[in-house]
């Protein structure tokens, strides 16, 4: 068992923040919005635990506070990237579509290229010796895991309420749901808004989690790989980006066997879900789930 | 700034321009057809530059599975660009046959074109890898015959210069545009391909044949790719498999500014972000990355479609 | 309350299984080096010097007369690749110490799981600031050459002794040459001379026109480059095309034959900062041993990476011999953990005679290597090949 945990440990934490960070990417895609600027709020939570954990400035707060500095560092990399939501939300969410898939890329490369080039950020080399929240990479699970039931939770009571609805409303046809009195922008820059605390929360989370942070962790590679998470998994349900966030952050470690041709396949793999499992892994399931209760005889109401 | 140096910025600007609008050109075509952005595009066009050296050098490194080879077939370059922008536009062909038809033929969403896509390019790019390794191979340098590297003159008795290569890369992106403007607005195919862009339904009611059009698109992609990477590989080298894929990010600022799906777009797009990137104040050229993509961000907020593309209506 | 003690059962059961295991034969050594993404450009030339030093050492005996194996395990290019990588080889592998990574970025990442580990880790090519000293158990063979960068300088001066106005270029994105490029803008000062103009790029950039003109627009009489291969290349190539006639330096990442595809001719008469030749000193016979191994696969020269590897894989044969006279017991009788622990402290002690030179690391891990050279490129009429002829 300790075998277990020690060998894999640090994957299945890190399948875990994948799929929080897929889950980011699933508020803004609830209420219709294609945005990819997840990798700039992780990156920006990210350094601002790594900078609170490093700086001169905030060692009396570091001495006087202990272990508390950590969840405090998760607030203000939630506030940080919230209220930095709101300023490049309003603007960019008058985009539809693909327009504002672009415009939140153009985000986080500008971010990016800022943080490349500040000395608080450390330039390229970027800010190591993160003070650590546990010894061991398995024990960083119980931050992320917590979060990721608590989103979960968090999600389900969104589908089933009034701002849940009305995401749902304004993803389907915008312009009703405007003639019906929901206010889009209001509510889509309250998707986005979700969206990027959560992935500020779990950059800071994050940084203890890698012992360094860099302008590496915010890339476009990033954007997309978060897109097939939710893409793959399903982007219709919670389970959607929770299943793919996990299978794909696997993948390439399940293949290293296969040694030099392991990424080749990996991007087999994303070819053929993408052809054969449109809906996602998520929707894929819930097919055949139905497809089972169907030739299995269980009569099953529809919600 | 010195008329000399303005002109020097200039000179500058519209060489690093011209690449990304060479680079652009093939990106905005699938646009324009298909309405989605195809993410192999760097894949291919750094495949083209790979074939085309092979052909014309053929001399590969120590890491690899092809280690060691040494095809010495010493095609001459022109052919070699030819055949090697031609295979760059079969594997187009083949990438719209395998990634991107069973997604249309299933009505699946159009955002997993791109997931699909982004795969091809893993694929891709990591077999170049497993073939032939990371290393970084060059043409040789009279490719393009015995001429000067650099064209230099005085303007006010200072010196300005340009690399002669990059007048080439100029002069052949010209040389595309004017063709596929020609081809576009003259020729049959051309008509079809419009009709296809307008509306792939109505199209198809008039008898033309989207499957085939949707192909003949790719393989001119996919050919144009190829060629861009080959000149891209004369004038820099071709530094590794990822060499082309640094060229999608920024392509996508490209066609933006230009106009999403408009080809004289993808041009004075490129040539505008080139410009300025040449002209960011030295002191700021760590921002000089960030300037392309502040411009698309800009774009997109007070101009969605570009320099040059329709105007976007809102549809009821 | 009844949980609580269902689980710390499980965790003492745990504990308990967590017992003393052999080291295995052959003995592993792992290597976690960036063998795919971009960074495997770099990645790769270090594999092939470990796989040289593998073949050498086990011809040579071993760990007397004990095999023993690299275990690879790809870091890619990002850091979490890095502690996959490392988590691979200290839990699953069971290696005996660990030669990696490729980065800097990703042995801040990686090292400190490592670490408290407690396996050994020797980094071939982690030159920023601050690396040895993330923990006792890290070490590494390659030197910041901070020390060697004013020597180029006094050559160009010696050269040139009309130098007055400098460029200075540089990588920004890059630890390594951002550090490096540091030391030579000190050095340029401290000697009187003046920095015209300092540039920025980037390691994966290709087209460098606005910084060449800028370069010549300021008139200077020397340009100092710290970049990679493609990128120093590239911009040596185009300041020699754009008409730069002055000398130029290269720093420690242009210290390999693979410039010379991309500068080609353009590269003559650089003038580099080495923290390795592959035949300035024609009495290290374990260079000269390397050097001609890989000249006879590859038909060039050995670059800089792979003589590091080279070396950081043998500082480990030879700690891992020493650790055997010390405990006089076989490697194979040892435990996996005690194994472990003396190898680190076997390999900060002594001095090695490596391909790099003679060379020891003291007890942070830091290395103080005695040979650096300044070098010269001589190209060869073909514009293909070429030399790099020791000046000083």
């Amino acid at each position: 068992m300790n075998d277990f945990l020690q060998n894999n440990g640090f994957l299945i934490v890190t399948m875990v923040q994948q799929a929080l960070l897929a889950m980011s990417l699933y508020y803004p895609l609830m209420s219709g919005q294609l945005s990819l600027a997840s990798p700039g709020f992780y990156a920006l939570g990210g350094y601002v635990a790594a900078i609170i954990g490093t700086v001169e400035f905030f060692a009396p707060w570091r001495d006087t506070l202990g272990w508390v500095i950590f969840p405090l560092e998760w607030l203000a990399a939630g506030i940080i990237s919230g209220f930095l939501a709101v300023l490049v939300g309003i603007p960019a969410l008058r985009l539809r579509g693909i327009y504002l898939a672009l415009a939140t890329i153009a985000f986080v490369e500008i971010l990016r290229v800022i943080c490349l080039n500040l000395e608080i950020t450390g330039g390229a080399i970027g800010i190591f010796g993160v003070p650590q929240l546990f010894e061991s990479r398995w024990s960083y699970i119980w931050t992320f895991g917590p979060l990721l039931i608590l989103m979960l939770f968090f999600s389900y009571r969104l589908d089933h309420s009034r701002v849940g609805r009305a995401f749902k409303a304004i993803r389907e046809d915008e312009l009703a749901a405007d003639a019906m009195g929901i206010n889009p922008t209001r509510y889509k820059v309250l998707a986005f808004v979700i969206g990027a605390v959560l992935a500020g929360v779990v950059g800071a989370m994050s940084a203890p989690f890698l012992n360094t942070w860099n302008a590496r962790q915010g890339t476009f590679d990033a954007s997309i790989a978060y897109l097939a998470y939710v893409l793959i998994g399903g982007s219709r349900s919670m389970w959607g980006p929770l299943l793919g966030g996990t299978l794909l952050a696997a993948l390439p470690e399940i293949l290293r066997p296969l040694k030099d041709s392991r990424l080749i396949i990996n991007g087999l793999v994303l070819v053929f879900s993408s052809i054969y499992m449109p809906q996602g892994i998520a929707g894929a399931l819930g097919h055949l789930r139905s497809f089972t209760a169907r030739t299995l005889g269980f009569v099953r109401s529809e919600k | 700034m010195t008329t000399a140096q303005f002109i020097q910025n200039v000179l500058n600007g519209v060489s690093i321009g011209s690449v990304y609008a060479i680079f652009a050109l093939g990106y905005t075509l699938v646009f324009s057809i298909l309405g989605i952005i195809n993410f192999a595009h760097g894949a291919v066009f750094t495949l083209g530059a790979y074939f085309t050296y092979t052909l014309a050098v053929g001399q590969f490194g120590i890491n690899g599975l092809l280690s060691g080879l040494n095809l010495d077939l010493q095609v001459p370059f022109a052919l070699s660009l030819l055949i090697g922008a031609v295979l760059a536009g079969l594997v187009g062909v083949l990438l719209e046959r395998l990634a991107f038809k069973p997604l249309r033929t299933r009505g699946a969403d159009s955002l997993l074109a791109l997931v699909s896509s982004l795969g091809v390019a893993l694929v891709i790019v990591n077999a170049i890898q497993y073939l032939v390794g990371a290393e970084i191979y060059t043409f040789p340098s009279q490719v393009y015959g015995d001429i000067k590297p650099a064209i230099m003159f005085e303007v006010s008795g200072q010196p300005v210069v340009v690399r002669t290569v990059q007048v080439i890369i100029f002069a052949v992106c010209m040389v595309i545009l004017t063709l596929l403007g020609y081809v576009i607005s003259f020729t049959r195919i051309g008509k079809a391909l419009q009709a296809v862009a307008e509306n792939q339904t109505t199209a198809s009611l008039l008898g033309i044949s989207v499957d085939r059009i949707i192909l003949v698109t790719f393989f001119m992609s996919g050919f144009l790719g190829g060629l861009a990477g080959t000149l891209v590989g004369t004038s820099f080298g071709i530094a590794g498999p990822y060499f082309g894929v640094t060229y999608g990010l920024k392509g996508l600022a490209v066609i933006v500014l230009g106009g999403l799906g408009s080809i004289p777009g993808a041009v004075l797009g490129g040539i505008v972000i080139g410009l300025a990137e040449a002209f960011v104040p030295p002191d700021y050229s760590a921002y000089k990355e960030a300037v392309a993509f502040a411009f698309l961000f800009i774009v997109l907020l007070v101009r969605p479609q570009g320099l040059l593309g329709r105007s976007l209506s809102q549809k009821v | 309350m009844r949980r609580s003690v269902l689980v710390t059962l499980l965790m003492t059961l745990c504990a308990g299984t967590a017992g003393a295991e052999n080291v295995t034969t052959p003995i592993p050594i792992g290597i976690g080096l960036a063998q795919t993404s971009n960074v495997a450009l770099l990645g790769e030339e270090q594999v092939v010097g470990a796989k040289i030093a593998e073949m050498y050492f086990n011809a040579n005996g071993g760990i007397n007369g004990t095999p023993f194996k690299l275990i690879f395990q790809d870091t890619g290019g990002d850091e979490a690749g890095a502690i996959n990588s490392f988590q691979n080889l200290i839990n699953r592998d069971k290696v005996v110490g660990i030669v990696g990574p490729t980065l800097s970025q990703q042995a801040f990442s990686a090292d400190p799981v490592a670490n408290r580990a407690k396996v050994p880790v020797i980094g071939p090519s982690n030159t920023a600031k601050g690396i040895p000293q993330i923990g006792e158990y890290i070490a590494r063979i390659s030197a910041p050459v901070a020390i060697v960068a004013p020597n180029a300088v006094k050559q160009a001066l010696k050269e040139h002794p009309g130098i007055k106005k400098v460029a200075v270029l540089y990588a920004q994105n890059d630890a390594f040459n951002t550090s490096e490029s540091g030391t030579f803008q000190e050095t340029v000062k401290k000697m009187g001379l003046q920095i015209a103009t300092l540039q920025k790029f980037m390691t994966t950039d290709t087209d460098f026109t606005s910084q060449v003109t800028a370069v010549l627009g300021a008139n200077v009489d020397l340009a100092i480059i710290s970049g990679l291969s493609a990128d120093g290349g590239n911009l040596v190539k185009q300041l020699r095309q754009l008409g730069y006639k002055g000398p130029i330096i290269g720093g420690n990442g242009l210290n390999t034959v693979n410039i010379f595809p991309v500068c080609g001719q353009y590269c003559d008469g650089i003038l580099i900062a080495q923290a390795y030749s592959p035949s300035a000193d024609p009495k290290n016979a374990i260079n000269a041993a390397m050097a001609s191994e890989y000249r006879a696969k590859y038909k060039k020269e050995p670059p800089q990476f792979t003589a590091q590897a080279f070396t950081a894989v043998q500082v480990f044969v030879e700690a891992l011999r020493k650790v055997e006279a010390v405990t006089k017991k076989k490697i194979t009788q040892l435990d996996l953990a005690k194994v472990r622990e003396e190898l680190n402290k076997q390999i900060l002690t002594g001095s090695y005679i490596t391909p790099l030179g003679k060379i020891s690391l003291d007890q942070e891990g830091e290395i103080h290597q005695e040979n650096f050279y300044v070098a010269k490129i001589k190209m060869d009429a073909n514009g293909k090949t070429g030399k790099y002829i020791y000046v000083k």
